[in-house]
């Protein structure tokens, strides 16, 4: 199954019906389920709800075997989190679907770190897509790592110098 | 007898307190306890020592921000930390102020959904931090006194 959500603050309409074309077209085979928060767009060939409890959300993002949404951090954390390969579309400010462009850079940050595959308008969306379902995101090392060795010299520092 | 160094650990529900625990190989080994905004992570942070939840705060919200303020002051003023780390957001800033009026270390690592600019937060604990990070190399151009050593996420 894939699954597809924008986020429930703004419409995505774009990516709503972006996705929807897609499987009508016959380009995404998948099962689709979908929650499109306050899009207007009806989506015709999928199943979807406008919003999903939490619980249910990450039951949902559990069963997927792909995760298709906007560049919002907070999807693409939970996506890296449960290790599911992730296609994000940016919401553009001209669109009215978002306050800024941010999403644009956090979509092509990481996308340059091989952490989620980034489309940036419907035309690509709609060429790319099948790349998209073969797409591996990269494994994820342990990031963190450099950090953590910075903090821990500081408190070995501190430790001796109480 | 050397007494064990204490480390407050102050990040908000959510993608702040994901961060942090990402960090936890750095002060697992040294007592901690933690301040945090939600009921909902005592639970799971139970095992890295004391929890308390100081309720979630914004500058939108005056009274909110003044009842974590106390909340905060009694928890570092009894605690005592020799050094407190902070992911964010609101709550976490505070911890950071007041525990440096404490004579805490102040380690701060600025939320990954910064890109562009610091948080509001960030740009305050900038002033006081002994170690600050930023997780997108550009901004160390942009602010002074901040490193890059990676993402946590």
């Amino acid at each position: 199954m894939i699954f597809l959500t924008v986020g429930t603050q703004f419409p995505f309409d774009r990516l709503v019906k972006a996705v929807d074309v897609a499987a009508g077209a016959g380009r995404i085979c998948d099962e689709i389920y979908a929650q499109i928060g306050n899009s207007a767009y009806r989506p015709r060939n999928f199943e979807y709800i406008k919003f999903l409890e939490k619980r249910l959300f990450d039951d949902c993002v559990e069963k997927a075997s792909r995760i298709i949404s906007h560049a919002g951090i907070g999807t693409i954390a939970m996506a890296m989190d449960s290790n599911k390969p992730l296609l994000v579309m940016p919401r553009l400010k001209k669109y009215g679907e978002v306050v800024n462009d941010h999403q644009v850079a956090i979509a092509q940050r990481f996308e340059e770190m091989g952490y989620v595959f980034a489309v940036y308008d419907t035309d690509q969306f709609q060429q790319k897509i099948g790349e998209f379902l073969s797409f591996v995101s990269r494994p994820r090392g342990n990031n963190a790592e450099a950090v953590i060795d910075r903090i821990t010299r500081f408190l070995n520092y501190v430790e001796i110098s109480i | 007898m050397q007494r064990r160094m204490k480390i407050c650990l102050a990040a908000s529900g959510g993608g702040h307190l994901s961060q942090m625990l990402k960090l936890s190989d750095s002060w697992q080994r040294y007592e901690t306890f933690y301040i945090t905004t939600a009921e909902m992570v005592r639970e799971q942070l139970q095992r890295f020592g004391r929890v308390y939840v100081v309720g979630e705060c914004n500058r939108r919200s005056l009274w909110r921000t003044v009842r974590v303020l106390l909340r905060c002051l009694k928890i570092i003023f009894l605690e005592r930390p020799d050094v407190v780390i902070s992911t964010g957001a609101a709550a976490g800033c505070i911890s950071c102020f007041l525990g440096k009026l404490i004579g805490a270390k102040v380690i701060w690592v600025d939320s990954i959904t910064n890109i562009e600019r610091l948080s509001v937060s960030g740009r305050m604990v900038k002033f006081i931090a002994d170690l600050f990070f930023v997780q997108w190399p550009e901004l160390t151009a942009k602010y002074r006194g901040v490193q890059f050593a990676g993402t946590v996420v």
